[in-house]
């Protein structure tokens, strides 16, 4: 990796602690680097700030190329590319559209989302990750900062004062 | 605030809406209709079958969450056991509706000429013999009371347990594992019977038609409905002030299952059209071509206002937070579902007025183009449908309210209350 990165984080056992710990963390406007939990924190993403996921707004672009190219793609070739009369129904038999203009539909949304989040997330086969601990997959709920985004001291101290149960520092 | 306060205002209020639905009524009878008072008959089955249905499938989804142990909708859990209640009424209509089957106060149904079993009549139908081991007037009636008696029956049962729950003393949830007895019992009886009586109260209006599809389109119409009237109610709760824990995120859920199952309405709406359109056997084919040439409005109007419309607007994340988006959507799609029963019933009921008249004046078999006597609000809900429409509703409403001053508004011990109070999405 060619960005290596000092950081400094801290452990906690709850995620209530956490949460409390991350409102100290806004109050003293200590810049925080990324928080990391086993499982979804419900009302951590606006204590952090963050904003509205826009990955929905690419999945309805990715939906309506999905449903135009199916729609289009029959349409051109029952109409013009090679037209056949089946069941007695004319050329451009919508109804029976249908169900292949949803199934792309699903199909270029789902597949789009995936490859936009792994895209943006910088996920993908052969690429390594740094891994903070790898408790934070399973019980423990982490506050990391990168070592000089802060006032010296202040991380730490924050850290022990809000019931972190392990401190450490490390190169990612 | 605990309990709700049902004023003599709102009282008075909804009372001129019933009073207006009776006048209507009335003014079809006496004005407006033709000689066996189609009009007024098929408007009252079209009410009566709607606000019932609602009732049903309010009960349904409190069961269903009852069973699979949920917890988010436990604040306004009154609502929908008021709404359930409403069967206590909707018994009486349907009941009224059954006994005119059976004594033959109206001629809403085909299949209640008792020439067309008759095989030495020249009106004789075999598909209609056929099909006389269920269309009959015994199982209609007995259908009816059985159903609607079954599932008002135990929805009182939830009742009063839930009830009975605020009183604190149920240590041991004795009373919550009862109420689970009877919701998984209401399940299976509400999902089957409400088929079978959706073939009978509806779809066997066109006789000779049927659909496999159908239960599962004309359920899921109430379904949405259901929901549609439940934002709708809650909403105007909390403009007056009750439901203070009933939070912005509940109100979410509900779009998300209003959006869900608007689409899921579709779905079946579609799924019955597709296998008629591609098999086109003429029996089946006959019930579309009838509502696309002659209905043109309400057939295409009907997928506009209950798919396009609450896909497009509740797709995105706060219009179903915003209580002004969520609220139009909740209006047009009630109104929307009021309007797809009035296309499942009317057309077949205007047939079958139009043969018993061609009976009357002597031409026999002429299906429908016998002697026409023009009565209007068929072909478009005029404003004696709105009017009986709007008297249904009232009633509903009013029956819901009575329903929620006669136990505390938000229940004060049920197992699953704190996660109701902390729900987020």
């Amino acid at each position: 990796m060619a960005n290596h990165k000092d950081i400094i984080y801290g452990l906690y056992n709850d995620e209530e602690d956490l949460l409390k710990a991350v409102e100290v963390a806004r109050d003293q406007h200590l810049d925080i680097m990324d928080v990391y939990t086993p499982f979804p924190v419900h009302g951590l993403d606006p204590l952090l700030g963050l904003s509205e996921s826009r990955l929905h707004i690419g999945a309805f672009i990715y939906g309506a190329i999905g449903t135009l190219t199916a729609f289009l793609g029959m349409t051109w070739i029952f109409t013009k590319d090679w037209p056949i009369v089946y069941g007695g129904k004319p050329y451009w038999a919508v109804p029976s559209f249908i169900p292949i203009t949803f199934e792309l539909t699903v199909l270029f949304a789902s597949i789009g989302m995936v490859v936009t989040f792994y895209v943006i997330c910088g996920l993908g086969p052969g690429v390594v990750n740094p891994t903070i601990d790898t408790r934070i997959t399973d019980d423990k709920f982490c506050i990391a900062f990168e070592k000089g985004a802060n006032e010296s001291g202040a991380a730490e101290s924050f850290l022990s004062s809000t019931g972190a149960s392990e401190i450490h520092s490390k190169t990612i | 605030m605990t309990s709700f306060e049902f004023t003599g205002r709102h009282r008075m209020t909804l009372l001129i809406g019933v009073v207006i639905g009776v006048l209507c009524m009335a003014g079809t009878w006496f004005f407006a209709d033709d000689a066996i008072h189609s009009r007024f008959w098929s408007n009252f089955l079209h009410n009566s079958v709607f606000f019932t249905g609602i009732a049903v499938m309010a009960g349904f989804f409190l069961c269903a969450s009852i069973t699979a142990w949920a917890g988010w909708y436990v604040t306004f859990k009154r609502i929908w056991e008021s709404f359930s209640l409403f069967m206590g009424i909707g018994f009486i209509l349907m009941l009224i509706l059954a006994l005119g089957t059976y004594f033959g106060w109206h001629h809403l149904y085909h299949w209640t000429d008792p020439a067309l079993l008759d095989v030495n009549d020249e009106l004789y139908d075999p598909i209609i013999a056929g099909k006389s081991g269920f269309l009959n007037k015994s199982w209609y009636l007995f259908g009816t009371i059985f159903s609607v008696g079954i599932w008002f029956f135990i929805m009182t049962r939830i009742r009063a347990l839930s009830i009975k729950e605020d009183e604190g003393n149920d240590e041991d949830f004795s009373s919550h594992r009862w109420m689970r007895w009877w919701a998984a019992a209401y399940l299976p009886l509400a999902g089957f019977l409400s088929a079978a009586m959706i073939w009978q109260w509806v779809m066997s209006v066109d006789s000779h038609w049927y659909s496999t599809m159908f239960a599962w389109y004309s359920g899921a119409s109430w379904f949405v409905s259901m929901l549609a009237l439940t934002i709708l109610v809650l909403m105007i709760l909390k403009m007056k002030g009750y439901f203070a824990s009933t939070s912005n995120e509940h109100i979410h859920d509900l779009g998300k299952l209003l959006f869900a199952f608007s689409i899921f309405w579709t779905y079946l709406w579609f799924s019955q059209y597709m296998l008629i359109w591609y098999a086109n056997v003429g029996e089946e084919t006959i019930y579309f071509k009838e509502r696309i040439d002659n209905y043109p409005v309400l057939f295409y109007g009907n997928l506009l206002i209950n798919f396009v419309l609450p896909f497009f607007v509740l797709m995105r994340n706060d219009t179903k937070r915003k209580w002004g988006s969520l609220g139009f959507i909740a209006v047009m799609v009630l109104f929307g579902h009021w309007i797809d029963y009035f296309l499942m019933i009317k057309p077949g009921v205007l047939h079958t007025a139009h043969e018993v008249a061609a009976h009357a004046s002597g031409h026999h078999g002429d299906h429908g183009h016998g002697a026409h006597e023009a009565i209007g609000g068929f072909a478009m809900p005029g404003f004696l449908e709105l009017g009986t429409g709007i008297g249904f509703l009232c009633l509903f409403l009013y029956f819901v309210f009575s329903s929620l001053t006669k136990a505390k508004l938000e229940p004060t011990h049920d197992p699953y209350l704190e996660e109701s109070l902390h729900h987020h999405v």
